[in-house]
């Protein structure tokens, strides 16, 4: 098989399937699958080679294994001092020069070279440090700055290189920010990246019915919610569950694990996209909006004019406040977006196809043959008499006015051909 | 719900609970671990006990350096070679890997039947992902491998375990068989 014109190796394929993949090739290789037949062979193949090892399960464990660990714990609860035993003990283990490795002494040299350097060049050090500590930083000035402007308008392009200067701030500041986005220029600080997080997750699961019954109770643990579900059961296959869930975003982690437990992961994509700009740029748009809008019912409180000079500033408020409405709803989508993380979960019971043992009986085949024979014959009359009712009329009416033309003109024939 | 590597640290500081929740998680994928490796179910449940044990005799050396799944694995796998170093001084003969379920269904005994056939490493890349469903970057640290030959041999083993379970399937399953010997396939007859 050569694979020159393919994008991706095949290995990067099985990568995808298990879920290695960074987010930018997973991209890159559902794209590919999704038009390279080839490639749909080689995953098809490798998800059946994991459904198949699936079949090996394994009984549970008896009830023994906890006993000992139980009286493990037991004792060592009762003996507090055991705990110091052992830390010195291994204090004893780190320090006994004879079983240290050679990578053990090359980062004890290592060591031992760097605090003695530090050690000559202490006060040097030291010294050109003590300004640097005192003195407050240009960043940290312009911070205090930003957040001590409140009631101000809000300017993007500080507040934006603020963001960008510090990315690792707390998060909980930006979660503050969002728990009401309608607050705008009040409470203006954002200090860390916005992320709107999402994974998709693809398992197989051999108890369908639990893994949909389980799947509610991770929601309900993680304080999500169900953003849609399609559940499908046909008769004689697989059912198949589509749910995009909506989780806190400092829950999405843990809600995968749980996930995951839901049956065999058969492809797990994660992804982020940052949106930090497009939330402050919507932030400015909608501060200006307001200003305008506030300078415009100013105009029409102070000035007076002909009427139709008011019409006109009061249709531009409306068009304003529309404006206005529209953004702090993008925004507040926005917002919603980085709070909760969406993760589309497709379940697929694992199906097993139940062989029918035993054949109809011969009663039971001449009964519905009985049956059938009856419901054609009554069909056929039914059906019949429906077409005599229905076309019936406009037959006699078109006979009718047929008859005569056409018995004339067969005289007609008839006379012609006798002379 | 808190993190392995939390409970762990909880646990070093003298929370006998934090303990229990981790033995909660990782008892039945522990026995499962050596349940599939060795013969004995008995034996299983000794080296699962074993394993717990020694993460309670290890507390105090325990640093959060890696996952805690890691550690336990970890832990794991060396038991496991020092039991198989045991068993094959103690019975050289009787060393076949047999019967961990008697009454095993067809599939499983192809299963199982496809894994022995692999080479040592491959089986083992492959249980440690597919069973203990650990990531390609846990199994090369656990087997000290890079994690590109991880990959690879991954691969190859998945690949070589479709060709086999795909021949021993082919009786019952001769219609799939067919089907992707169509979608241009070469099996071997």
């Amino acid at each position: 098989m050569t694979r020159h014109n393919h994008p991706v190796d095949r290995e990067d394929l099985m990568s995808y399937l298990d879920g290695e993949l960074a987010a930018d090739q997973a991209v890159t290789t559902l794209a590919h699958l999704e038009r390279c037949t080839e490639c749909q062979i080689i995953v098809s193949d490798l998800r059946g080679v994991s459904r198949k090892l699936l079949a090996w399960e394994v009984e549970a464990s008896s009830p023994r294994i906890a006993e000992s660990i139980t009286n493990a714990l037991a004792t060592r609860e009762s003996k507090p001092g055991s705990d110091v035993n052992t830390v010195r003990r291994s204090w004893q283990d780190r320090f006994n020069l004879r079983r240290w490795s050679p990578g053990k002494w090359a980062v004890a040299t290592i060591s031992v070279a760097v605090v003695a350097i530090l050690v000559v060049g202490s006060i040097p050090t030291r010294r050109m440090n003590e300004p640097l500590a005192l003195s407050p930083s240009p960043q940290h000035s312009m911070l205090k700055a930003v957040q001590t402007k409140e009631g101000k308008e809000f300017d993007k392009l500080e507040t934006y290189s603020k963001l960008q200067a510090s990315p690792q701030s707390a998060k909980t500041t930006v979660a503050t920010a969002l728990v009401d986005p309608g607050e705008i220029t009040g409470g203006a600080t954002i200090t860390g990246p916005m992320i709107v997080h999402t994974a998709a997750l693809t398992l197989t699961t051999k108890d369908f019915n639990q893994a949909r019954t389980r799947l509610d109770e991770i929601l309900k643990r993680h304080h999500g919610y169900v953003g849609e579900l399609n559940v499908t059961t046909p008769a004689g296959a697989e059912s198949t569950f589509t749910a995009t869930l909506r989780v806190p975003a400092d829950q999405l982690e843990a809600t995968l694990a749980d996930l995951k437990a839901l049956g065999h992961v058969e492809s797990e994509t994660q992804g982020g996209q940052e949106v930090t700009a497009q939330y402050v740029d919507l932030e400015a748009r909608l501060s200006n909006a307001r200003h305008t809008e506030e300078r415009l019912t100013d105009l029409l409180r102070q000035r007076t004019g002909k009427l139709s000079d008011v019409l006109a500033v009061e249709t531009e408020i409306a068009r304003v406040r529309g404006e206005i409405e529209q953004m702090e709803a993008e925004k507040k989508n926005l917002a919603n977006q980085v709070t909760f993380a969406t993760i589309t979960a497709t379940v697929t019971e694992n199906y097993q196809a139940q062989l029918q043992v035993v054949p109809p009986t011969t009663f039971g085949r001449l009964r519905n043959a009985a049956v059938e024979g009856y419901r054609d014959m009554v069909e056929g009359l039914v059906g019949t008499a429906l077409f005599l009712l229905s076309y019936g009329p406009s037959l006699l009416l078109w006979g009718g006015i047929l008859f005569f033309p056409a018995r004339a003109l067969w005289r007609r024939i008839r006379r012609n051909f006798a002379q | 719900m808190t993190s392995d590597e939390a409970l762990m640290l909880e646990f070093q500081r003298g929370s006998a609970e934090a303990f229990e929740e981790l033995f909660a998680r990782y008892r039945e994928p522990l026995f499962g671990f050596f349940r599939r490796r060795l013969n004995s179910c008995e034996r299983a449940e000794d080296l699962a006990q074993e394993t717990f044990l020694a993460v309670i005799r290890a507390t105090s050396r325990y640093e959060p350096r890696a996952l805690v799944r890691t550690y336990l694995y970890g832990i794991a796998l060396n038991l496991l070679a020092a039991e198989r170093r045991k068993q094959s001084r103690n019975s050289p003969i009787e060393s076949s890997p047999e019967p961990a379920i008697d009454a095993a269904p067809d599939e499983v005994l192809w299963v199982r039947q496809a894994l022995e056939k692999l080479d040592a490493s491959e089986r083992e890349i492959i249980m440690l992902r597919e069973y203990e469903q650990l990531s390609y970057a846990e199994i090369a640290d656990l087997l000290r491998l890079p994690l590109n030959t991880v990959r690879s041999r991954l691969f190859r083993s998945r690949m070589a375990l479709k060709d086999c379970l795909e021949s021993e399937s082919k009786p019952l399953h001769s219609s799939r068989a067919t089907e992707l010997a169509n979608g241009g396939e070469e099996h071997e007859a």
